[in-house]
């Protein structure tokens, strides 16, 4: 009769039900953090990836682009357009600052993107609406008026035409361009870099950082390394630098508390299958005396358990596993859950959740047939 | 007759020094096949302690055991196959798994010693008949009266084909009339398939048909 665990666990099956929820309500904030930190990653470094830009410019001490605080004078344009082992003409200056847009009334939060048309930094094509056309000054100059126009995200839900505020300047939305999220949901607005210097920096004509691409012969690597001693003072790295910096900045470095979290969620996991398996074997030691007292194995004894644990274990990370995709599809935030990886994940756990359910039933196969003799214990 | 089981100075301490009881005390005890013996005493006298020696699930302090010609060599042997295969337990509580009907009580005790569940299953059915309890095969305990739950019982205890079933005060916890009945199925149980049994109880009523009535005092046997 090897379905006398299932009529065990049917005759507890509160029990059961809830031990089940407790894990997969467990496995399922481990996977949705896992997907959030996911998330954040894939948006992290889905504009620099976009811009096709390989190699990254920022001020000297400013420990990259997108780190610390980096103002660069534009006049290392020119000195970079002239370098070696870069694609002629490529170097391109950027404004990537956090703004405080007043959108429909309401202060909101956006990444401006401020990028000289027709160069790497600004998104290729709308969906919807226009670009703003290209300057007519390739470098700055006092006279000339940017266009008060933005091109937003898709997601931002605005309307062609409509009007937002950054830094008390009204601008038009003339084009909406595919999401590109910055971490958290941070949508981009993408203006042009003179737009972007009169609404933040009061037309000062300086940029956070410059962009270019080096040249099919040289690596990357190569071109960063020729800048390490040059006079100018920057800092030049390559795109697997400037990723590998943004995910630590932005990602790892404050997601570490989630991270530990979820180590705690596995512990707590663990915790629980090994403590309801322990009550319940506690409860059950009587019948456990029974058993052995009629010629039960302690084998035998261990496996009526461990199936109970294992089955519980299997169907908590299932549903944790399939809730965690559906939660994933309607939260509120991009999160990104990994299959393989969260297969790996439900795995670990159902051997944690089984390892600690072997823990506590050792207890059970330690009991006392005498105990069968007895009336209440 | 052969001897089916056998105890040669088995002696059982708890505990140590002062607060030390000392329950079963140097007993010789050899029980016959087909035999039914009676076991009586005062509460506390070591009955149950005895029977546990003799069943396997405790382990004598001193003294040796043989069951069904074999020594028991009690710290290096697994105890738990001689109780399946050799002995059947009857308890005072019943200690039927409350999860499970009268049936499927009856073919764990196979199960746990291996028994092919179809086999085990037509087993169970002729055993339950033979107790009696035809009509209840999927009751749960819950859905039974004390008698019948014992009756359950001795099916239980007798599904493996064991040499001999203990009986610990099984008619303790059930009234005159229950008693009664199943005292009935114990002579049933001797005379039709010369069941050995040692039983443990007050019932006067099962004088005549035990082959011996063993006394026991303070941990020793007084008299047979
Ligand atoms: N596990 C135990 N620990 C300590 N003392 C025990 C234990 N089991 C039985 N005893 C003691 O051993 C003696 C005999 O007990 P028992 O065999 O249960 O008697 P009976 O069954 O004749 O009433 C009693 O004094 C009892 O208190
Ligand atoms: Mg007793």
């Amino acid at each position: 009769m090897n379905n006398i665990f299932l009529k065990d666990m049917a005759y507890r099956r509160t029990r059961v039900v809830l031990t089940a929820i407790g894990i997969t309500v467990l496995i399922l904030l481990i996977l949705f953090l896992g997907g959030i930190m996911n998330g954040m990653r894939i948006q992290a470094t889905q504009y620099v990836k976009s811009t096709g830009a390989d190699i990254w410019i920022s001020a000297e001490g400013s420990g990259g682009a997108f780190i610390g605080f980096s103002m660069l004078i534009e006049e290392h344009m020119g000195q970079l357009n002239a370098a070696r082992g870069l694609e002629p003409h490529s170097a391109s200056p950027l404004v990537f600052a956090q703004a405080r847009p007043i959108i429909r009334g309401k202060p909101s939060k956006a990444i401006v993107v401020g990028f000289r048309p027709g160069k790497l930094g600004g998104p290729t094509h709308v969906l919807e609406g226009r670009m703003f056309e290209k300057s007519e000054f390739e470098d700055y100059s006092p006279e000339y008026v940017p266009p008060l126009q933005v091109v937003v995200d898709e997601k931002m839900g605005l309307e062609i035409g409509e009007r937002i505020v950054i830094g008390g300047k009204e601008l038009k939305v003339v084009g909406k361009v595919k999401s590109l999220m910055f971490v958290l949901d941070t949508p981009l607005l993408f203006m042009e870099i003179r737009t972007a210097q009169d609404v933040l920096l009061g037309s000062y004509p300086r940029v956070n950082m410059m962009i270019a691409k080096s040249s099919e012969r040289v690596s990357p690597e190569q071109v960063a390394k020729q800048f390490e001693y040059s006079p100018l003072k920057i800092e030049v790295r390559t795109l697997q630098q400037t990723i590998d910096d943004i995910i630590d900045y932005y990602v790892v470095s404050p997601m570490r508390a989630v991270t530990f979290l979820r180590v705690m969620l596995w512990l707590a996991a663990g915790i629980l299958v090994g403590m309801i398996t322990y009550v319940t074997t506690l409860e059950k030691t009587q019948e456990i005396g029974v058993l052995k007292a009629i010629g039960a194995s302690n084998m035998y004894v261990m496996q009526l358990i461990l199936k109970q644990v294992v089955l519980i274990s299997i169907i908590g990370v299932l549903c944790g596993l399939i809730l965690s995709f559906i939660f994933a599809a309607v939260a509120p935030i991009f999160v990104s859950i990994h299959l393989l990886e969260s297969i790996i994940v439900a795995v670990i756990s159902f051997f944690v959740c089984c390892f600690s359910g072997y823990l506590a039933a050792r207890k059970a196969v330690a009991v006392d047939p005498m105990l069968a003799f007895r009336g209440e214990i | 007759m052969g001897i089916v089981v056998e105890g040669k100075g088995l002696t059982k301490r708890f505990g140590d020094g002062e607060a030390g009881v000392l329950a079963v005390d140097s007993v010789d005890f050899a029980i016959g096949e087909g035999e039914l013996v009676m076991l009586m005493g005062d509460s506390g006298c070591g009955k149950t302690t005895l029977i546990s020696l003799l069943g396997c699930i405790l382990t004598p302090n001193e003294g040796e055991l043989w069951i069904d010609g074999e020594q028991i060599n009690h710290p290096d042997q697994d105890l738990s196959v001689v109780r399946r295969e050799k002995i059947g337990f009857v308890f005072q509580l019943f200690h039927l798994l409350p999860y499970l009907t009268a049936l499927e009580n009856v073919i764990v005790a196979m199960d746990l010693a291996g028994k092919k569940s179809d086999l085990a299953e037509n087993r169970a059915k002729e055993l339950l008949i033979q107790v009696g309890l035809e009509d209840r095969l999927e009751h749960r305990p819950a859905q039974l009266s004390g008698g019948e739950k014992q009756r359950v019982s001795f099916a239980r205890a007798l599904a493996n084909n064991p040499n001999i079933v203990f009986a610990d005060e099984p008619t303790a916890n059930l009234d005159s009339r229950q008693s009664e009945n199943l005292m009935s199925l114990v002579r049933e149980l001797r005379q039709e398939h010369s069941t050995t049994i040692a039983i443990v109880t007050h019932h006067e009523g099962l004088r005549k048909d035990a082959d011996r009535i063993v006394q026991m005092k303070d941990g020793r046997i007084l008299s047979e």
